[in-house]
């Protein structure tokens, strides 16, 4: 199976949770024991400083492995450098798509600040996962604009529009062709219903590791054991962890 | 004694439990008692069916369901009359959710209700996770104005309100949180760890049928705290709240 939302430690910046310090090793050991044979690896540091520096250190802990760990880095999109920071860590530093989280980053989506980064990921074939679930930034129907503003541009919305923003996240997966829904933090109930009605080429399954204060991420391996628990069928969940990621990580850069 | 604090039981708009369902699934799970509020639009507007199914359960259940009652706080006296009713029919509790009744927890509206289930010593669960009118620090707010009145804040304002919950219940005492959704190891290993709050202050919910319940039940029993702590958590601060 295929997670297509973790993120490496804080190394540099904190937040209320603990979290806890764990290297590549201690992560591919956590895969392992979950049954994730590759990881979507997002920056923790980048999400509350979206800095070069953090996706330098990105793109070091996913060397670790790179036929499992795949990076996607991050900018802080006003800044006059985001652009050349994003073709930098596609080019140079060898990461895969981007992850922005506009709540935590402080932008709105409709800015058009975003629009030379978009094009940059879309030259490169790369992915943009966002963060979403929450309003006032982060509404599933606020990134489906951007995603249509770029249909070259896979995006995926990063929680599946988490408690209160689900419906909304699987009828913009459904009218916005280039939008992907990540099931990750939706709750059981909506996560059903998600694969059950939504498209189905196009939902991706995600634990959300690397914030635990146990090495082990013991949430993130129950989160994949609840799955068998959702009611989906063998079909349905092949497709979410298996075919749809590899199918669009296939097409991102390499 | 293993008290899940919160079920919605009926058919809501993508989930439904049914009387027997949750029963066979306490009996699967090892849990004595649910408390048990009725489905989504009984919540919003057809009160009395959600009340004769929640208290229909509870009398027929031996003791295994305590019933929630629920009403609209827009009905103005009618609502108390309705709480009155779901009472007389063996109520222990009353059930809100600001966002599927529609109002603002501090518009005023919910007050007579809650003076309703101060009266009646009920604890009072509050659905919480939804901005804007559904937040933990709002629910404080209100809990603050009710201070004889204990609140249990529904799904502890998951998920990006967590750390609202957190302050929440620092600043009212008056306050618990619910376990449902919230990892062990990230959310209730902070909570609990916080002199503020401590485990006494969580309650288990499973949330079915919004949930996977035994992922929920896992959790908690996954969660490292000293054992009279996890007793606390599983129905040790809620059993006499609800008179069991």
């Amino acid at each position: 199976m295929i997670d297509f939302h973790t993120h490496t430690p804080a190394w540099r910046t904190s937040s209320w949770l603990g979290g806890a310090t764990f290297d590549a090793a201690d992560f591919l050991a956590f895969m392992d024991g979950a049954g994730i044979e590759r990881a979507v690896v997002l920056s923790h540091d980048g999400l509350f400083n979206p800095s070069p520096r953090a996706n330098d250190e990105l793109a070091a802990f996913v060397a670790a492995d790179p036929d499992r760990l795949v990076g996607f880095g991050t900018v802080s999109p006003r800044h006059e450098d985001a652009p050349r920071e994003a073709a930098r860590m596609m080019d140079e530093l060898g990461l895969r798509g981007m992850k922005l989280h506009p709540w935590l980053q402080g932008f709105s989506l409709q800015e058009r600040t975003l629009d030379p980064i978009c094009e940059v990921l879309v030259e490169r074939g790369g992915t943009l996962l966002c963060h979403d679930g929450t309003p006032p930034y982060s509404t599933p129907a606020q990134i489906a604009a951007l995603a249509r503003r770029h249909p070259g541009l896979p995006v995926v919305l990063g929680h599946g529009g988490l408690h209160d923003c689900w419906r909304e996240a699987l009828e913009a997966c459904r009218q916005t062709p280039n939008l992907y829904l990540c099931i990750c933090g939706t709750p059981p109930y909506a996560a059903r219903h998600i694969v059950q009605h939504g498209p189905a080429d196009r939902i991706l399954f995600g634990t959300d590791a690397g914030l635990s204060d146990q090495a082990e991420q013991h949430y993130a391996v129950a989160r994949v054991a609840e799955i068998d628990g959702w009611g989906i069928s063998a079909d349905q969940r092949r497709a979410m962890l298996v075919d749809n990621p590899r199918r669009l990580l296939e097409g991102a850069a390499r | 004694m293993i008290i899940d604090a919160h079920v919605r039981v009926g058919r809501s708009r993508e989930a439904a439990l049914s009387v027997p369902d949750l029963l066979a699934t306490m009996d699967r799970l090892s849990v004595d008692v649910a408390c048990a509020a009725p489905d989504e639009a009984a919540i919003a507007y057809d009160n009395r069916r959600g009340n004769e199914l929640t208290t229909g359960a509870a009398a027929a259940s031996g003791g295994r369901v305590v019933a929630y009652a629920v009403a609209n706080p827009w009905r103005g006296r009618e609502a108390i009359t309705e709480l009155e009713w779901a009472r007389d029919a063996g109520a222990r509790a009353l059930a809100v959710d600001s966002v599927l009744q529609g109002f603002d927890l501090l518009d005023g509206l919910v007050d007579p209700l809650l003076g309703f289930a101060a009266d009646q010593r009920w604890p009072v669960y509050v659905r919480t996770g939804t901005p804007p009118n559904a937040l933990p620090l709002t629910l404080a707010l209100l809990a603050h104005r009710f201070p004889e009145v204990t609140f249990i804040m529904g799904r502890s304002g998951a998920t990006d309100f967590w750390i609202d919950a957190a302050e929440a219940l620092r600043s009212a005492p008056n306050l618990l949180g619910d376990t449902s959704y919230a990892p062990w190891d990230t959310l209730l290993s902070e909570l609990g760890s916080d002199p503020a709050i401590t485990p006494s202050r969580l309650v288990f919910a499973t949330d079915q049928p919004y949930t996977v319940a035994a992922s929920e039940v896992r959790r908690i029993r996954d969660w490292p705290i000293a054992d009279h702590e996890r007793d606390l958590v599983l129905g040790g601060t809620l059993r006499a709240l609800v008179g069991l």
